[in-house]
């Protein structure tokens, strides 16, 4: 005897899996699509139909160290991340413990104050921040990037670690206190270890977007601190688009992120998260 | 606040607890202290918001070309304004409805795949983990390579119309005016849906069990589980990553930028692009910053409506 109603259950569920498999492979595919065409010779990149099987070249990888010195932006991306997260990370945690732990007056509109800061678009305040930078004489520099990035992310960071700081119970803390601590070695020795993950997940979103940002760097960097994802600029040339070398580029530029996100998936997923359910 | 060091009393408190500690007594301290740990952060955020914006707000009130002496501006007033918003040239009124369809066109199929795949996901499925870490990649890469990589994708022998024609037979010219706009939108929906599925994945996981094995008991169907359990609970939590995301696309710049500019024309001219097309191509900034200043209050409002919106939706919940 078959049982009929069991074997559609097992079927039906076996066919839903397929479908996610499917769904989940087309979100993969077309990132996958660009590693492998960096990969790949001219004539292979523009196939018609693409080319599944090649013999992988390192041309491309080759011709952008040599000829475009990618190294450097590469360098210049990773300084100008690595400063924005730790000034973000120092100006916010002070600012945020007071938010979260102290009364006083205007605060809310204060901490609401700095989220609509956070809303405003970058495109929008680019072109006045370009002549600020002009009239400082600051263009092109990393301090006024970084300057401008902390626009940003100081108070994102700081919406973002209130809800850590305010899971931990304020008791504990007190408890230090009575002991001898003062408050400033209490939040040291006791919330910030606690707070730990938070603090990571917090890092890594704005590493992430420091690195992957677009509008202000392409338009206050020029030669001397242009950071990677502003590159494209050298392959859109008036013979049209050098892909190969851009497929390069793409791939070193977006491997140690993606790599970063997935060796810290739970942070970066919890940080998503936290920022949803908070609000 | 001065106000707190005048209105200063002295504590009811044992001696030994007033001992001063540099010149300010405890009680003075744990009124100023809040406000020097926000100092830092003050300064530096609201002194170049300030200076930024007021420097915006002037040039969105001069006649000035890009590339010449400040000096050479000349004051308009609101003209910019006006202009943008009443006149018969202007293309601005445009642009707020291209980015109104783009809005609504990446949103919506963005939360309801984005809401299918994470049903699909929370059941029991061999390689969740796999699944999740994989959809993390389309948010994390650059936007500017992104939107360079599928300019070649959407070309006329590109790879999406290899699937085009092998699914429907036709091969359409992304690049030409009416499918501009789709193509940009595509790829937002391609970057953006796994944001959907991880946060309302994680939302699905931490619901409770016990309503569902009420209704179980009770002879429910799966149509009524999702219907009248799942989709309840979860309303906050949609609604919450719905503003997120929106409030995000609204600044969408560096995928369009790249792949079309905001053309062929004026097709994927979006709020932001038009910013760039006014200051740069244009080499108008008196009437790039307007739209500018005018964009940052359209978002300024949304957000403060919209966060109203959610705190009364949890209120009532």
């Amino acid at each position: 005897m078959i049982n009929w109603n069991k074997l559609r259950k097992r079927l039906g569920g076996g066919a839903l899996n397929v479908i996610t498999l499917i769904a989940v492979l087309l979100f993969l595919f077309p990132y996958l699509f660009m590693v492998t065409s960096a990969f790949k010779s001219r004539q292979e990149t523009f196939a018609y139909p693409p080319v599944w099987i090649f013999r992988p070249t390192l041309e491309h990888f080759r011709s952008i160290l040599a000829d475009l010195d990618i190294m450097f932006y590469m360098k210049n991306s990773t300084i100008v991340a690595v400063a924005s997260t730790l000034l973000t990370m120092l100006i916010a945690i002070p600012a945020t413990y007071s938010f979260a732990r102290y009364k006083f007056p205007f605060k809310e509109p204060i901490a609401y104050g700095f989220l609509f800061l956070q809303m405003v678009p970058g495109i929008s305040m680019v072109f006045s921040l370009f002549y600020i930078a002009r009239r400082l004489q600051l263009y092109d520099t990393y301090l006024f990037l970084v300057v401008c990035y902390l626009l940003w992310n100081v108070p994102y960071a700081i919406w973002m670690l209130r809800g850590f700081i305010e899971a931990i119970p304020v008791a504990l803390e007190e408890s230090a206190m009575v002991d001898g601590c003062s408050r400033f070695r209490a939040f040291l020795l006791i919330t910030l270890p606690l707070m730990a993950g938070g603090l990571a997940a917090t890092a890594i979103l704005i590493f992430i977007g420091v690195w992957n940002e677009f509008a202000l760097a392409f338009f206050l960097t020029s030669t001397q601190s242009r950071t990677m994802p502003t590159t494209i600029a050298f392959f859109m040339t008036h013979a049209g688009i050098k892909w190969g070398p851009m497929f390069a580029t793409a791939t070193l530029g977006t491997l140690p992120v993606v790599v970063f996100a997935l060796l810290v998936r739970k942070y970066f997923i919890s940080a998503l998260t936290f920022g949803a359910v908070k609000g | 606040m001065p106000g707190a060091l005048l209105t200063y009393r002295l504590p009811n408190v044992p001696i030994q607890d007033m001992k001063m500690r540099g010149f300010l007594s405890r009680s003075q301290r744990s009124k100023v202290v809040p406000y020097v740990l926000i100092v830092p952060a003050f300064a530096v955020v609201f002194v170049l918001a300030v200076f930024s914006v007021f420097w915006l707000i002037r040039m969105s009130l001069v006649q000035w070309t890009f590339g010449v002496e400040w000096q050479e501006a000349a004051w308009v007033g609101l003209d910019n304004f006006q202009w943008l918003l009443f006149s018969e040239h202007s293309t601005f009124r445009d642009s707020v409805g291209l980015t109104t369809v783009y809005v609504a066109g990446t949103l919506i199929p963005e939360l309801v795949i984005g809401f299918g795949l994470a049903l699909l996901l929370n059941r029991q499925i061999i390689g969740r983990s796999v699944y999740t870490a994989i959809l993390i990649i389309p948010i994390v890469v650059m936007p500017s390579m992104v939107g360079l990589v599928w300019r070649l994708y959407f070309s006329y022998d590109g790879l999406v119309n290899f699937f085009v024609e092998t699914f429907f037979g036709v091969k359409p010219n992304w690049y030409g005016a009416e499918l501009a706009l789709p193509a940009v939108m595509l790829v937002d929906i391609w970057e953006w849906t796994p944001f959907f599925v991880l946060i309302l994945l994680a939302g699905l996981q931490a619901l409770p069990r016990e309503p569902y094995d009420a209704a179980l008991v009770d002879g429910a169907s799966n149509w009524q589980l999702f219907r009248h359990i799942t989709l309840p609970l979860m309303a906050p939590l949609v609604l919450t990553a719905t503003i997120l995301r929106f409030m995000d696309i609204l600044r969408i710049f560096a995928v369009i930028f790249v792949m079309f500019g905001g053309g062929p024309g004026d097709a994927t001219t979006t709020l932001p692009i038009y910013i760039y097309k006014a200051t740069l191509v244009a080499r108008n900034v008196g009437r790039g910053s307007a739209v500018s200043v005018m964009l940052i209050i359209i978002i300024v409002t949304l957000t403060f409506l919209l966060v109203r919106l959610l705190e009364r939706a949890k209120f009532e919940m």
